[in-house]
């Protein structure tokens, strides 16, 4: 009986800790982010050709984020300049830097 | 004088309409509802907010689904019966709701 209590206490800890690891490292991705600035952190910044605005990623979704950027990394979704960003992210690095983008503060 | 009146009227009103995210739905946008969310505040993660996002930003987006030059399953199915008319309705309709989203920074506290 005390067996299935400890088994069941580990396999609910490996549970709750679960969304943890997923959800990436916020201060780690505050960090890895700070290239990400250069375009998406100045308000209506402009993508030269064609033009438009860099899209605002405050508060957006991590999964979509996370989705978008290995989008970029494997060159599926088109963007030169994005798929060069993204081609020496890991997958961690990417986690870390959606978890943030969720949050992060905004431009002032 | 009076034209010169004029063009000043209607700026003022395109200001005034822009300002309260009061843009008539496009009839097309409740289909992007179900995914992307009532008026594109999107609930579910793996969907984007639409919903003040800028405008130029969605329609270059739904341009690139139509032509198939980005690859989404449902996306491409959905751009394709689009008109260039209705990609720019939709996308000022999104882009003027009022906004979940902003520019990010590095510095500061984290929101919540």
């Amino acid at each position: 009986m005390m067996k299935f209590v400890r088994v069941g206490a580990i396999v609910a800890a490996i549970t709750l800790s679960l969304p943890a690891l997923a959800d990436g490292n916020v201060e780690a991705g505050r960090i890895k982010a700070n290239t990400c600035m250069g375009c998406h952190g100045i308000p209506q910044y402009n993508n030269a050709y064609p033009t438009y605005r860099v899209p605002k990623l405050g508060g957006q979704h991590r999964d979509y984020i996370v989705a978008a950027l290995k989008g970029y990394r494997s060159g599926e979704r088109p963007h030169k300049t994005m798929q060069a960003q993204a081609a020496n992210l890991s997958d961690q690095d990417i986690e870390d830097i959606a978890s943030y983008l969720e949050h992060s503060p905004a431009h002032k | 004088m009076k034209q010169i009146a004029m063009i000043a009227l209607l700026g003022l009103a395109s200001t005034a309409a822009f300002a309260d995210g009061a843009i008539a739905q496009p009839p097309k946008a409740a289909a992007c509802f179900a995914c992307h969310g009532e008026n594109g505040h999107s609930k579910t993660e793996m969907y984007p907010v639409l919903a003040g996002q800028y405008a130029n930003y969605i329609a270059h987006a739904l341009t690139e689904y139509k032509d198939g030059k980005r690859k989404n399953a449902i996306m491409n199915g959905q751009a394709s019966g689009l008109t260039k008319e209705e990609i720019h309705d939709l996308a000022l309709f999104f882009g003027s709701q009022q906004s979940d989203l902003y520019t990010p920074s590095v510095h500061g506290a984290l929101k919540q």
